[in-house]
């Protein structure tokens, strides 16, 4: 009998609709393997069994009357809990959210669901995305499905571990300074972070407007083209003024050559300064793995890319302080009792509902915001951001694609990074295409020589250019034959189709 | 110029965040170590440089038409009481705002 652990996205909804497997059992299989791995793993903050039956026997409906089904039929997806979905609660892992039930369906969840899948549930995460390890959740860590001692990255550590143990086929993220894929990285599964506008943010809580991009994990380059084609399909979302129409089929040309093609290599960033040696010489395989393709290593510059960080740690904050501001404690969200004024239930609430890290990034924010340090910081970062962003540009007119890590080390252990900013170097790869607004994808290269854990290569590429991204991932992981595979410890607990 | 422990007191308040002393002592060191990691922005020279705000260039706004649109984003008042901690009939109830000095105005 079949294991979810290695049917991929296609599979399963070819299976559904030629009645090999139904719906229903592959739901039950998913909830089978949620129930015996996330012990251990820890990767949901709710799982939303009624929803996920009730889908499935929909799709079970549907074939049974003889419609013609969507191509994620009964795939099991999980959410990342900044997503809102009716019937779920949407708590952002924070106290201050709680008790919110959703009141309404986030379009990059509406679009997975119309196009077949199941909801299994909210994926745990760092508060309100603050994070790269997932320790900053107001309810509990995250355990990385490799090893059950080290963090699975952050902030969308929840819906890369449900992947990666196998408990789910296909799960989303959001990524606003690397938050897919270096948790995709950590936990060996692919992630991908489209251009900012491909997929709709409505209905997924604001962190950086300007930053923020929802995208897939899955175990191989094909499932996560397959949820992207569900992400764009249906064009772009009148309730996200920022969402394009991406009329692309990200899975016809994903086995396209990348013969005669181009991929940069940035020798300043293969040089930096805490990059492990084990990932050094992962990315430098890959990169013989591309040439043996046909493609040709080009050397390229992104000088300015060295302010990223800081650049980021302005506008972001900035950002964040913006946003949170909603968060009163009047309308929805923790409500402190008994207060005599408006101003101290403010007050109080936000201080009792957020956690630490939410508090610095607001406090970092409004600081930042400030009359006279607005002109020294923000408005320069602004600047800096137009600089990053032609130096992609230029970097772009020598190459399709750029290879470089996805994250600067394997997946670390609890409480190993307890100074704030030395975790927002985690980073450090990932940032600047947030800032350029273009996109990325994390691609697993197998186990490190050194850590005997994952590591991952990550592509970056042009403005709407996701396609491309995807045919050179897929050239990666046919190279490796690495594809994302569920972590040895939890491999067969369940998820068997009865 | 580092941030004193009275600047991290006045920008608390204005963030609306109550901390208490211990807090406030970590959230002292913290910006001050958070804004020393954003020194590189201060050493560019970016004279003529444009700011980005907005990551996607030369997009004009989208206009709507301006009507009611039931079907997906209104939420009935029922629905968007649902979250509140305090309500009364169809409104959000809060404490007094102006404060209670002076009394009824």
């Amino acid at each position: 009998m079949a294991n979810l652990d290695t049917l991929s996205a296609s599979q399963i909804a070819a299976g559904v609709a030629a009645g090999d497997f139904s719906a229903t059992e592959v739901a039950r299989a998913s909830l089978d393997a949620i129930d015996r791995r996330d012990v251990s793993v820890q990767a949901f903050l709710e799982v939303s069994a009624d929803l996920a039956l009730a889908a499935a026997a929909a799709t079970d409906a549907a074939r049974a009357a003889g419609e013609r089904l969507g191509p994620l039929a009964g795939v099991p997806v999980a959410f990342k809990d900044n997503m809102h979905l009716v019937g779920t609660h949407t708590t952002c892992a924070s106290r201050m959210l709680e008790n919110y039930d959703s009141t309404f369906t986030a379009t990059c969840v509406a679009r997975m669901l119309a196009a077949g899948a199941t909801p299994m549930g909210k994926a745990n995460m760092d508060e309100f995305a603050f994070g790269s390890s997932t320790e900053s959740s107001a309810f509990h860590r995250t355990n990385n499905p490799w090893d059950t001692e080290r963090v699975p990255g952050g902030s969308s550590g929840g819906s890369a571990a449900a992947v990666a143990a196998g408990e789910v086929t296909l799960s989303l993220g959001s990524d606003t300074g690397g938050s897919i894929r270096q948790p995709a990285s950590l936990c060996g599964v692919v992630g991908m972070k489209p251009t900012y506008g491909a997929v709709s943010r409505y209905g997924v809580v604001a962190f950086g407007s300007s930053l923020d991009q929802v995208g897939p994990f899955g175990r191989s380059v094909g499932d996560v083209a397959l949820a992207m084609n569900a992400l764009v399909a249906g064009g772009n979302d009148p309730y996200d003024s920022t969402s394009q129409d991406c009329p692309v089929d990200f899975l016809e040309h994903l086995e396209e050559p990348v013969e005669g093609r181009r991929v940069g290599i940035v020798p300043a960033l293969m040089e930096a300064e805490g990059l492990a040696s084990e990932v050094r010489i992962a990315i430098g395989s890959a990169a013989r793995t591309l040439e043996d393709q046909g493609a040709c290593i080009v050397e390229v510059d992104l000088p300015n890319i060295a302010a990223a960080i800081a650049a980021y740690y302005v506008i972001a904050p900035c950002e964040a302080f913006s946003n949170l501001a909603r968060f009163d404690g009047v309308r929805y969200g923790y409500q402190e009792k008994g207060c005599a004024t408006l101003a101290e239930q403010t007050a109080k609430s936000r201080s009792h509902g957020f956690g630490l890290e939410a508090k610095r990034r607001q406090m970092l924010g409004a600081y930042l915001l400030s009359s006279g340090v607005y002109e020294r910081y923000y408005y320069p970062a602004q600047q800096v951001r137009t600089l990053i962003t032609q130096d992609y540009l230029h970097a772009y007119e020598q190459c399709d694609v750029i290879l470089m890590p996805a994250s600067p080390r394997t997946a670390f252990r609890f409480g190993e990074i307890s100074d704030p900013t030395q975790m927002y170097a985690s980073d450090m790869f990932t940032i600047s295409n947030n800032i350029a607004g273009n996109g990325g994808i994390s691609v697993p290269l197998g186990l490190g020589a050194d850590s005997g854990l994952p590591v991952s290569a990550q592509l970056q590429g042009p403005a709407f250019k996701d396609r491309t991204l995807l045919q050179f991932a897929r050239a990666i992981e046919r190279g490796f034959s690495a594809r994302g595979v569920v972590a040895p410890d939890l491999a067969g607990k369940g998820g068997e189709l009865a | 110029m580092a941030l004193s422990r009275e600047d991290v007191a006045g920008i608390a308040d204005y963030a609306r965040i109550d901390l208490t002393e211990r807090e406030l002592d970590e959230m002292t060191a913290y910006m001050n170590e958070a804004v020393e990691l954003l020194a590189p922005i201060r050493q560019y020279d970016l004279e003529g440089v444009e700011p980005t705000f907005h990551p996607i260039g030369d997009l004009s706004n989208v206009m709507g038409e301006d009507v009611v649109d039931d079907s997906v984003r209104a939420l009935d008042i029922r629905t968007a009481l649902r979250n509140a901690g305090a309500s009364r009939e169809r409104y959000f109830r809060v404490p007094s705002i102006l404060g209670t000095e002076g009394g009824d105005r």
